[in-house]
């Protein structure tokens, strides 16, 4: 054999090929996300140890726990919840009653850490060349996403293991429903990464991956939740589902649906590896539109450009709220029911005020809503500062634009979106709301409940802009103030904060309609606080150096 | 006032590095006036200061006679302005971005918008983030050129461009020059600046070190001579300003001082000539007398042997 002809077979390495160097990036892609993924493990894992701690006290006996059970079993509870099957081991096991409320939302927000995870580590590397740099090493075409999965299924067996310690030790769980929880999560992790590794395949940007990972992430969950509110075969088609239809810590407990979700894991890992060389580098396998020559007519002005740019965030939010409001607005009928399931002593404390069950529960779902429209309110305001530190700002900023325009317009579009959305929800909210009622007058109820949160939802915008204005390097400043008011709103009372505590919170001082009459002096004050926050927003955009790259 | 930027003594600090120490800059109505120096020397700097997006911390700057950061957007209606680094909005074709930034200024004119685009050989259906580096930069130049402002601020605004581009936009300078626009064009392309450039000024470290027209730049410099003599000459080293003498045979070479040069010609015509080559130093000579000690410092022989 001559030298000619060895070479290219030594260059092939023929055990390895389009694989080789894998192990280098491995090391490589796990030092440069560690922060994201210590930062994601910390927060899922955290979270649910923290529920974990508190969810004994909470049911402490078997009898709490039946009765509880009772009350989630209507179609609208178990759709938000997890399969009927577990509410008969509620009494006898506290597991069963964790892994009912936790895995849905807990394993969709799992789902959403990897679908993150694998498009930064792919797709957002090629639309960047810095992967160019990696491939014109003597690596394999192959093995910057081989080291991208195996990095995934090392974290998602990491969140699992986490997972199963936090119910470790909790009434009713062994050492094998344990495994089989965190396994739960482990599983879905992996077959979201997965998922996205081939969405990274399709799509030639990073945003557009995000988005077919998260459209797969919505239908996965309509599904569980769909098919656990018929109970029926729906739940099947969807992996979020198959974590739940191991039916954990209860007395048919299985851990063959989790087969399923490795073997979809493996079939999209399969056809990830196939399509990365079936493409050109940088190319997705979706075709390319081009897009118009010229700007539509009204696009003249610096907030026009604002608003066009956030118009994404707008329809995210509307869609998000409309969702959310549909989702309780059809089970306000219900909450009745639930009162059915309680004891007289409970009821008697639900009953306060002479409000009924289903207004105490209205305004409960509207603050909820209201908090989560102000979070696309505080996103479009970290856009501002993306525009900035990308540079894009710079080419506005250079035009004959106040400040006050670029980056100030910011600020109205962020009102607008978070107020858009609200109404919408708003408006959802009391169709449904009305509808599962069987009474019209909660159409009016739920709709005013949404809309008395907007000045609270001004206020954490406009807080969020100030902080932007001043302190722009300071990002997690634009989101203390929200944080503050969704830790208030959910564990206040759990956490038994001092009224005066609570009170930092602009959801605080909004009236608990209809239960309760509406303080308008309250809203009025909120409005004019969100307007002088704002004005000391825009004297700092106004004052300072703008920071582009 | 025939300035249209000017700056005394402008100062600026990012936290305790200083980025611009008391530069004094001066750029007269209707001059095309090259903006050199290294990278970190300050000309972003400058330039932001100028577009109202930088606060100056001492100093005085002046844009047509007015505080830059004060009336900032009113002033911005007269300029237009390339970065060095142009970011395109990702979702956002190149065709609406050209249009939003001229409709910002009160409107674009559409023939002139279609004739640049065909100039600079620009797709304005793509998307801002398919564009390549020189692409994103065309957009920006595009939409710079086709705006009426009477001072374009060009940072490094050729540096993605291919030479066939650079050669269209040469050819955009000066026509926008000929109307009577006024031009601050950063570089580090030598030869663009001193194609389109009347003045020139040299910033090193935040502080402008030299500053003038090319031929008053020259004056202070030397000039390299290659001679083919008919007979031996000599005498040519006791003249006051000549460098670097070679003489082999007939062949002579050496640098000369601006104000040596009727001497030396007077030397060489005396024995006969069958061939002379005389350089004027190039820009890039200039530039690099300038931070010669820089390179020294680095081990890098500039080619001044002196």
């Amino acid at each position: 054999m001559t030298t000619a002809t060895m070479e290219p077979t030594a260059l092939k390495e023929g055990t390895l090929g389009t694989l080789a160097g894998t192990g280098k990036l491995l090391r490589f892609q796990t030092r440069r996300t560690r922060v994201f993924i210590i930062g994601w493990f910390v927060g899922l894992v955290g979270f649910s140890w923290l529920i974990a701690a508190a969810f004994p006290s909470l049911y402490p006996n078997a009898e709490d726990r039946a009765e509880f059970a009772v009350t989630l079993d209507t179609p609208a509870m178990r759709s938000m919840t997890g399969p009927g099957e577990y509410l008969d081991a509620f009494a006898e096991s506290t597991g069963a009653m964790f892994a009912q409320q936790m895995i849905l939302w807990v394993g969709a927000i799992t789902a959403v850490m990897f679908i993150l995870l694998v498009t930064r580590l792919t797709r957002a590397d090629e639309e960047t060349s810095r992967l160019e740099v990696i491939r014109s090493e003597p690596v394999g075409r192959r093995a910057d996403l081989a080291a991208s999965m195996i990095l995934a299924v090392l974290v998602a067996v990491l969140i699992g293991a986490g997972m199963a310690v936090s119910v470790l030790g909790m009434q009713g769980v062994d050492a094998g429903g344990a495994l089989l929880y965190g396994l739960g999560y482990t599983s879905l992790g992996i077959v979201f990464a997965c998922l996205t590794a081939v969405a990274a395949q399709l799509a030639a940007y990073q945003s557009s991956a995000n988005g077919l990972g998260f459209a797969a992430l919505g239908a996965t969950v309509l599904l569980a939740a769909i098919g656990n509110a018929q109970e029926n075969w729906v739940t099947w088609l969807s992996p979020v589902g198959w974590s739940q239809l191991t039916f954990v810590s209860t007395p048919d407990q299985r851990w063959w649906p989790l087969a399923l979700t490795l073997g979809v894991g493996a079939i999209a890992l399969w056809v990830a590896f196939a399509l990365v060389t079936h493409r050109d580098f940088g190319a997705g396998m979706l075709p390319y539109r081009p897009g118009r020559a010229e700007a539509k007519p009204g696009l003249g002005s610096a907030g026009a450009l604002t608003f066009r740019l956030t118009r994404g965030l707008m329809w995210a939010g509307v869609i998000s709220l409309v969702l959310l409001a549909a989702a309780y607005g059809s089970i306000v009928g219900s909450a009745d029911d639930m009162l059915s399931g309680l004891s007289e002593d409970q009821q008697a404390v639900l009953n306060q005020g002479g409000a009924s069950m289903e207004e105490n529960f209205a305004s409960t779902i509207a603050a909820i809503d209201g908090l989560f429209a102000a979070l696309f309110g505080l996103l479009v305001v970290g856009r501002a500062r993306k525009e900035e530190t990308g540079g894009r700002g710079e080419l506005l900023a250079s035009g004959p634009v106040a400040r006050s325009g670029w980056p100030g317009s910011y600020l109205p579009a962020a009102l607008v979106v978070a107020t858009v959305a609200t109404a919408a929800g708003g408006l959802i909210l009391g169709l449904t709301g009305a509808a599962s009622t069987g009474d019209g007058a909660f159409f009016g109820k739920l709709l005013g409940a949404s809309l008395i949160q907007l000045p609270a939802i001004w206020v954490l915008t406009a807080f969020a802009f100030t902080m932007y204005a001043w302190l722009p390097r300071a990002g997690w400043l634009r989101w203390i103030a929200w944080i503050y008011a969704f830790v208030v709103a959910y564990y206040g009372e759990l956490l038994e904060l001092s009224s005066g505590a609570q009170g930092i919170s602009p959801f605080y001082h909004v009236s608990a309609y209809p239960a309760q009459d509406i303080d308008w002096l309250a809203l009025i004050v909120l409005t004019v606080v969100a307007a002088l926050i704002a004005a000391i927003g825009y004297l700092g955009v106004r004052r300072r150096n703008l920071h582009f790259s | 006032m025939n300035a249209v930027i000017r700056t005394e003594k402008l100062v600026k600090r990012f936290g305790h590095v200083t980025a611009l120490d008391n530069l004094d800059l001066e750029v007269a109505r209707g001059q095309t006036h090259g903006f050199l120096g290294p990278n970190g020397a300050g000309k972003s700097t400058t330039i932001r200061v100028l577009l109202g997006m930088l606060r100056a911390d001492g100093g005085k700057a002046e844009l047509f006679g007015s505080d830059p950061w004060s009336e900032a957007s009113e002033l911005h209606r007269r300029l237009a302005y390339v970065p060095g680094d142009v970011a395109l909005w990702p979702g956002l074709t190149g065709g609406e971005t050209i249009d939003v930034l001229g409709r910002l200024r009160g409107g674009i004119d559409k023939r002139k918008r279609d004739e640049l685009l065909e100039r600079f050989d620009l797709d304005p259906r793509k998307k801002g983030r398919s564009y390549s580096k020189g692409n994103r930069q065309k957009v920006a130049l595009v939409a710079a050129f086709a705006a009426d402002v009477e001072l374009l601020l060009l940072d490094e605004p050729t540096s993605g461009l291919d030479p066939l581009m650079a050669a269209v936009f040469n050819e955009c300078v000066r026509e926008v020059a000929a109307q009577g626009t006024t031009v601050l064009l950063s570089s580090h392309v030598m030869s663009e600046v001193e194609q389109l450039c009347q003045k020139v000024s040299i910033i090193r470290k935040g502080v402008i070190v030299e500053t003038g027209t090319l031929a008053e730049m020259r004056h202070f410099s030397r000039s390299r001579i290659h001679a083919t003599v008919k007979n031996p000459v000599r005498g040519l080293d006791d003249l006051e300003g000549v460098h670097d003498l070679a003489v082999d045979g007939l062949d002579v070479r050496l640098n000369v001082d601006t104000g040596a040069l009727d001497d030396v010609l007077a030397q060489l015509a005396v024995v006969g000539i069958t061939a002379l080559t005389c350089e004027p130093p190039s820009l890039e000579e200039l530039f690099l007398r300038f931070y010669g000690d820089e390179l020294a410092a680095k081990g890098v022989n500039n080619g001044d042997q002196s």
